[in-house]
């Protein structure tokens, strides 16, 4: 009689054994995921970063591609960029602008700290890279032969220290 | 009219399908699908995505340099038409899409020769590392033991008996 009651239940276990193998299956192919460098997943708890994902891609959050700031890197635009006029409307009057990153920051102190910050390293290192192009994406496709794209020398820009 | 090229992954847009976006600063981006445009919004890299046509080129898993590559090209010269020279030019195209294959597949073909080397060298040496779990290392020492005894004994034997 004992045996009898006894199987069902342990059907029962062997089901939610095998639940918890996939389970672990599904968060070792996670941990993969994470491994390759594609999941911008931050935390598992209600962290602002992790919020904010889809938001990021939205049109009126738009940033400068790279390309851009490639553009923007050439001396002449440089220039026109880290001397701008006072506008009252954009961050520390539009005073204090990171070149590499395409930021506005409030005031020299800020844009000090920032340039030690790993965001702004990890920008530097990407513009290192020769900026990729429709005419490479054609090549690649089979329009001419590939040529090696280059490296950029970057520095961060350097600002004038005010003697006050 | 021409048949594009996508921006991302190099694929080819046809007329009338596909998308293009066009910046602010009047550059355009042309891309074959969806997919194309949703990884270029994220701001993703197409020389580090490994399903797209720049990767593979970047990472030398296929054909590079070479004379085939050389012929299709943007030229953006209008040719009138001249029925002779299109029906020639068509035939070229065919010879050259043939030629260009068969010197992509060679390419491959090579590139994987590598791996296969590589593969017979690893068995190689796992069959000596292991070689234990097929034949233990001191089968068949018993049976020469003892056949040697054998000899000995006999050999005591025969002098036992002189």
């Amino acid at each position: 009689m004992g045996a009898d009651f006894d199987r069902p239940l342990v059907g029962r276990f062997e089901h939610l054994l095998q639940r918890d193998l996939q389970k672990a299956e599904n968060e070792v192919s996670g941990l993969h995921s994470i491994n390759m460098g594609k999941s911008k997943q931050i935390g598992n708890h209600n962290s602002t970063r992790k919020k904010s994902i889809g938001k990021t891609w939205k049109t009126k959050r738009y940033t400068k591609h790279l390309d851009e700031i490639h553009a923007d890197m050439k001396p002449s635009n440089a220039a026109k960029l880290l001397k701008q006029e006072v506008d009252h409307d954009v961050t520390g009057s539009a005073q204090h602008y990171c070149l590499h990153c395409a930021r506005y920051f409030v005031d020299a102190k800020a844009l000090k700290e920032h340039f030690r910050t790993k965001l702004h390293k990890k920008r530097i290192k990407l513009l290192k890279e020769e900026p990729y192009s429709h005419a490479e994406a054609e090549r690649a496709a089979g329009m001419g032969s590939y040529v090696a794209h280059k490296t950029v020398e970057v520095k961060t820009q350097t600002i004038e220290e005010d003697m006050d | 009219m021409r048949i594009e090229k996508c921006y991302f992954c190099s694929g080819p847009v046809y007329p009338g399908h596909g998308t293009m976006f066009v910046r602010n600063d009047c550059k355009t981006f042309r891309f074959c699908r969806s997919k194309c445009l949703k990884n270029f919004k994220k701001k993703r890299n197409p020389r580090k995505t490994r399903w797209t046509k720049a990767f593979r080129k970047a990472s030398g898993k296929e054909l590079t340099v070479d004379n085939c590559l050389e012929f299709e090209k943007r030229r953006n010269v209008a040719v009138k038409y001249q029925r002779e020279l299109w029906s020639k030019t068509v035939e070229a195209m065919r010879k050259v899409e043939g030629i260009k294959r068969k010197r992509q597949a060679q390419f491959i073909f090579n590139r994987l020769k590598k791996g296969k080397q590589l593969e017979k060298e690893e068995d190689i040496n796992d069959v000596k590392k292991n070689i234990h779990l097929i034949k233990a290392p001191h089968a068949g020492k018993a049976k020469v033991m003892e056949e040697k005894m054998v000899q000995k004994l006999q050999e005591d034997v025969e002098m036992g008996d002189d």
